[in-house]
């Protein structure tokens, strides 16, 4: 163990998808569109780890969704989307509950994604594949949309 | 005159495909532009419906055939057994995979699916009759550091020779036939941290068919940092090279072998492959008579300023070189 793949093909945060959702016209929360660091695209169920932070602040599995192919997941329901497939070219959207959401301008944000790659089985162990690390920091800017 | 023919596999590409600095038609346009009348799709990249192909794709792909005169020669299978968080998948669910995977070859017409070495030979020997019906050729992929001869590809020879089928056979990838370390992903290590002279000392391990083991104690002696181990490591995987590739092994499963994966780290400025040694390989083939695809497969890093697409013409020209002096 140790060795943990990278391929990072395009960005994986994506310049200029950091905004505020809305629900019942307050900010209910923010998102964020992420892609997967590889060469093909993934069943959900290879995530081992899915985490993100902004300024800081880490979100709670609760308030945390991986959107994507018009479905959104909690954290822990990953593990078995095991027919869920996210395609290399799809952005999925990151999505966190916060009343009030971000305020405008910049922001630190942090992306916990790791996966392992269900055809790399590691040599001599039983059940385990390769890692494949596909995180992100970055600092974005959130613009907000109120006068559209 | 050789009777090899030349193809591509859209995993060349695939870095200007996923940053989307190219589309499946360039590639179709790219292969036609070359002379090249053969591709190769990675489903598990290309699909937009993965695992399953729509009629509205089976169309488009189509009208790409036509007007640019490339077929389909082989649609490429991932094996992820590895997808469950509890156990690896059984049987069952990979003979399911295999189906479907064949049901996408027959819609697309495509005569071959390769899939991979994790289905094992017994549900490989299952999933013959869907072959049949399909009238698919289905093919284990032989990659590093897998050769035609290691356990695992004997048995599946041994069973593809009990079985006596037309459906079933291998793709070599001739990433298993380099005779020498990718230059390139050597530089990267020492510009990352890694010294010269310790990776030198694990190169000559490799060349000594020293085991992974015993590999792993003596750099450990030698105070071995994590990008020295690292490439240690790929020199055991991925990157596996050998001062002896196993020509007679790839010509004893010839007869299984509809096509092949022509895999290439870069084209130096000689115009030689850095890694695999194309003339001996190609003239190897040529020999013993292989007239099936091989299709040109890059998997190095596209330098800065450069894309894919200059890669894979210099690749194809490189063969053309070489086959052309049969």
């Amino acid at each position: 163990m140790g060795f943990v793949m990278r391929v990072k093909l395009t960005e994986i945060l994506r310049d200029g998808t950091l905004k505020n959702y809305y629900e019942m016209g307050k900010p209910a929360g923010y998102q964020v569109d992420v892609r997967l660091a590889y060469y093909r695209g993934q069943y959900l169920s290879v995530i081992d780890e899915l985490a993100l932070t902004v300024d800081g602040v880490k979100a709670e599995d609760q308030d945390l969704r991986l959107c994507v192919n018009g479905k959104e997941f909690a954290p822990w329901e990953l593990r078995e989307a095991y027919q869920e497939f996210w395609g290399i070219k799809t952005p999925a959207t990151l999505k966190v509950r916060m009343p009030g959401g971000l305020a405008e301008g910049e922001h630190k944000v942090n992306l916990v994604l790791m996966f392992h790659c269900p055809y790399l089985p590691l040599p001599g162990a039983e059940h385990a594949y390769a890692p494949v690390d596909s995180c992100d920091e970055k600092i974005m800017t959130l613009f907000e949309a109120k006068n559209i | 005159m050789s009777k090899i023919k030349l193809g591509v596999t859209t995993h060349s590409y695939v870095e200007d495909w996923v940053d989307g600095k190219a589309t499946l038609e360039d590639m179709f346009r790219h292969c036609a532009e070359l002379g090249i009348d053969g591709i190769e799709i990675v489903q598990s990249s290309m699909f937009p419906d993965y695992p399953y192909v729509s009629d509205a794709y089976a169309g488009e792909l189509r009208r790409l055939e036509n007007a640019y005169g490339v077929k389909l020669v082989a649609l490429d299978g991932n094996m992820d057994r590895g997808k469950r968080y509890d156990r690896d998948l059984n049987e069952n669910e990979m003979l399911k995979i295999l189906i479907q995977d064949l049901q996408n070859a027959n819609k697309l017409e495509a005569p071959i699916l390769k899939s991979q070495y994790l289905m094992g030979p017994e549900v490989m020997h299952k999933a013959e009759k869907y072959a049949k019906e399909y009238g698919v050729i289905l093919t284990v992929e032989i990659h590093n550091p897998e050769t035609p001869t290691s356990p695992i590809m004997t048995e599946y020879y041994n069973m593809m020779v009990e079985t006596g089928s037309t459906h079933l056979g291998f793709t070599p990838d001739f990433g298993m036939l380099a005779n020498r370390p990718n230059k390139a992903e050597f530089d990267r290590a020492v510009a990352g941290g890694a010294r010269r002279e310790i990776l030198d000392y694990a190169i000559s391990l490799r060349y000594d068919d020293v085991s992974r083991e015993e590999g792993r104690k003596l750099l450990a002696a030698k105070d071995a940092n994590g990008f020295e181990m690292g490439m240690f490591e790929s020199m055991y995987g991925y990157m596996q090279f050998s001062k002896t590739p196993d020509y007679e092994g790839l010509v004893k499963i010839l007869p299984y072998c509809p096509i092949m994966h022509g895999k290439f780290i870069d084209i130096l400025e000689d115009g030689s492959e850095s890694t695999i040694p194309y003339p001996e390989v190609l003239k190897v083939l040529n020999d013993a008579g292989y007239e099936g695809y091989i299709t040109s497969e890059f998997e190095g890093s596209v330098k800065p300023g450069r894309s894919s697409f200059a890669y894979v013409r210099e690749h194809i020209e490189m063969e053309r070189k070489i086959l052309a002096a049969l």
